[in-house]
């Protein structure tokens, strides 16, 4: 018999307790990889393609105060810019649904291209935009749920404005990050039931990475001591703006996913002094028959980090077979798009689970190294 | 049966260094599972605790929240001296047209910004919520820039004291009072003069009235009337009702919290049953002489359940002991509803905390019940001759 073929013996003898060991280390780390990955999508929404020449304006007050439209023009001359569009938020409900599944905003048809070219549609999508009024275009994900396509008609109940729209679906687009939204146009609006000479916000598109700081200086400028002062900033902050009004929600999960690694130690550690504690005996006659210390040391520690590693396998394999082959989606009632199980966070938590395996032999290598032959010859437990 | 009880009773506490581990694992995966929950009633209960039964709340037709509402001069003037709206001892009609607007500001740790609620509104309005009380300074001055911010939104956000100034649609405005909302939807909101809030924000509709009704047979006649007014796009309910339905915030935490319950009970109970199993395993020769002595295995079997189910009720009583110090403490994150900063407390109710301990005790059964029947079915003779 090998050492190594010993070990395994060992750590195999009691196959319940290893399988349950490994289950119970399977199951904490599959929780510690899910808030671990909720956690980077709430604080690191995935970047859009585009996204470094995109810049965001909204009212400074804050993004629920409308801008007026005779910013445009004075946008439109600042050098850089190449193309500007309103943005409006709708908040329409889809069929009598309790809140609204999908956000909806109203733009210009003939910017949809220059200002969110990542979006991919069919060929004819933006002509047919561009073409009827009421047109509309819808991410794939929602015209996939509410099994829509290409000429249907949608109406939705507004919760800002007064009363409903009626739109043509001119094109299903994929391609960024959350293809959910619908996207209308602006003077399809105000012709019906919104606030003629007001937008929600303006997006820009800059010619170059370089204009970037330029313009959001610039556009911050000209609107200040203005009746509507207005707050530039590039994609990536207006994103991160949104995280920040999630408030304590972050601080919640970090402190779960603390929790959960210490009850896993917890756990862990007991069990492993529990498989020790029974071969006691037996320990000591390795001792007895001149083993050393530390190759008593290197068996409970191999067993112990053969425990965790198997459970780090399957813990961290079914969560990222789950979320990576899963709808998550629909597991989640659309909080989430995306839940991407990155190298970073597996790699986070096979290095708890490493940890677990070594802290977890060192209370009953202790209690190995203390025993005295004779007494550990008598133990009876 | 008295004697295998106390015999596991015993157990529990003699055993104590390999039971402790699982009551101390059991506890913790108990207090995560109140003090989410504790989050979702918290939010529930702040919603639910906002209103007067007496008052009736009139908003826009379809408008989800009040900051997006919109009710017109004419419409307030239509309904203003109706005669089922009380009025105070100088006759006044007991009604409040208020703004409700939303503004953006920085966080007290600096990180970021969030949005925050403005209500505008007039002493009427302050008369029609007496939840809401003063607790520093004083209310704002009708006519001047002054705010009056919820005592709790002031610990989160910057320049929320009282006698700060901040700055906002380039104006700057004074805090002159710090008031306390009694767990109610106000907590999250900043209070100023109506006109100066539509002044200041260019409004020239107002979000919402609360109207004060004469009696409850009144509040019934105004809601029916508003319906069937065609003139009228509006929506009235009971102010009670009207907070109480926003509490599509709490679902995401209620999301948050199943799948935590879920996922970590799977995992306590293994442990669980490790730890029973090897409870058993070290017993084999007592429950051979137990069996001797004449107790038959359906009396070991509930007797080890119950052992596995007072561990796990240990845990269980851990895991509210180790939750109960965050009750009351408040916090905050996005409603969903206002799109604004929304405060709460964690609240760990009684039935909270049963359903904490019933949590552990199902856990407990389900973990010892097969190291339970294991017992059960030991063989006496092999049982006896175990080391």
């Amino acid at each position: 018999m090998t050492i190594s073929t010993f070990i395994l013996k060992n750590a195999l003898r009691n196959k319940r307790r290893a399988a349950l060991s490994i289950s119970s280390v399977a199951v904490s780390l599959f929780l510690l990889v899910t808030l671990q990955v909720a956690l980077r999508e709430l604080t690191l929404p995935p970047p859009s393609a585009g996204a470094e020449l995109r810049v965001a304006v909204r009212n400074k007050i804050s993004l629920t105060n409308p801008l007026p439209l005779r910013q445009r023009g004075l946008i439109e001359k600042i050098p850089g810019v190449e193309a500007v569009t309103p943005f409006t938020w709708f908040g329409g409900k889809y069929k009598n649904e309790e809140g609204m599944s999908f956000a909806q905003f109203a733009m210009d048809a003939d910017k949809l291209n220059s200002v969110f070219g990542e979006a991919k549609m069919a060929p004819g999508g933006y002509a047919a935009f561009n073409a009827a009024k009421d047109a509309c275009v819808l991410g794939k994900i929602t015209a996939d749920k509410y099994h829509l396509k290409v000429g249907d008609r949608i109406t939705l109940d507004s919760t800002v404005y007064p009363g409903s729209l009626t739109f043509r679906i001119a094109g299903i687009y994929a391609g960024t990050p959350d293809d959910r939204n619908m996207l209308f146009r602006q003077d399809y609006l105000d012709e019906s039931i919104g606030v003629p000479g007001y937008v929600g916000m303006w997006w820009l598109k800059v010619k170059s990475a370089e204009d970037m700081a330029p313009v959001i200086k610039a556009v911050n400028a000209a609107f200040q001591n203005t009746s509507a002062e207005v707050r530039a900033e590039s994609e990536r902050n207006f994103q991160l703006g949104f995280i920040s009004m999630l408030g304590n929600i972050k601080t919640l999960i970090a402190s779960i996913s603390t929790v959960v690694v210490f009850t896993l130690v917890l756990v862990t550690a007991s069990t492993m002094s529990m498989a020790v504690r029974e071969r006691f005996r037996e320990l000591a006659i390795l001792k007895a028959l001149g083993f050393r210390r530390r190759e008593l040391f290197a068996f409970i520690l191999a067993e112990s980090f053969g425990l965790t590693v198997a459970g780090a396998v399957l813990g961290i394999g079914s969560a990222y077979a789950l979320y990576t082959f899963g709808d998550i989606g629909k597991m989640t009632a659309g909080i989430f798009v995306s839940f991407e199980v990155t190298s970073r966070i597996m790699g986070f938590a096979a290095l708890v689970a490493a940890v677990l395996g070594i802290v977890s032999a060192v209370a009953p290598s202790l209690a190995v190294a203390r025993m005295s032959v004779v007494n550990g010859l008598k133990t009876l437990d | 049966m008295a004697l295998p009880l106390t015999y596991n009773l015993r157990n529990v506490l003699v055993r104590w260094r390999a039971t402790l581990a699982t009551i101390l694992g059991i506890g913790l995966v108990v207090a995560v599972f109140v003090l989410v929950q504790a989050l979702a009633v918290g939010l529930e209960k702040s919603a639910s605790n906002t209103g007067d039964p007496r008052n009736v709340m009139i908003v826009r037709k379809g408008s989800t929240a009040e900051s997006t509402s919109q009710v017109s001069l004419a419409q307030y003037q239509i309904l203003r001296y109706w005669s089922q709206i009380a009025r105070d001892a100088q006759g006044v009609p007991l009604v409040s047209a208020d703004v409700v607007t939303l503004i953006s500001q920085p966080r007290i740790d600096g990180r970021g910004e969030a949005n925050v609620s403005v209500r505008g509104l007039t002493p009427v309005g302050m008369a029609l919520r007496p939840q809401v009380k003063l607790i520093s300074g004083r209310w704002f001055t009708p006519g001047q820039r002054e705010v009056v911010v919820s005592q709790k939104l002031a610990r989160r956000f910057a320049g929320f004291q009282v006698g700060d100034t901040f700055r906002t649609a380039g104006n700057t405005l004074t805090v002159v009072g710090a008031f306390d909302g009694s767990n109610s939807a106000f907590d999250s909101e900043v209070w100023m003069d109506a006109d100066e809030t539509r002044s200041l924000f260019d409004r020239q509709n107002y979000s919402s009235l609360l109207v004060r009704a004469a009696s409850p047979q009144a509040a019934q006649e105004i809601i029916a009337h508003i319906e069937t007014d065609k003139r009228l796009p509006l929506l009235a309910e009971p102010e009670v009702k009207y907070y109480g339905d926003q509490t599509a915030t709490a679902l995401p935490i209620k999301i948050l919290g199943n799948f935590l319950a879920t996922a970590m009970s799977i995992g306590a109970v293994f442990a669980a049953m490790n730890t029973m199993y090897a409870s058993v395993g070290s017993r084999t020769r007592e429950i051979g002489t137990l069996r001797v002595l004449g107790f038959r295995r359906r009396t070991i079997l509930a007797s080890f359940i119950i052992e596995g189910a007072l561990l796990a009720a240990l845990g269980g009583v851990l895991g509210c002991l180790l939750a109960l110090p965050l009750h009351g403490v408040s916090t905050g994150t996005m409603s969903f509803n206002s799109f604004s900063e929304t405060v709460f407390e964690f609240r760990i109710t009684p039935w909270l905390a049963v359903k904490g301990m019933l949590f552990a005790i199902i856990v407990g059964i389900i973990g010892s019940l097969l190291p339970a029947l294991r017992a059960a079915r030991l063989p006496v003779i092999n049982a006896l001759k175990s080391l």
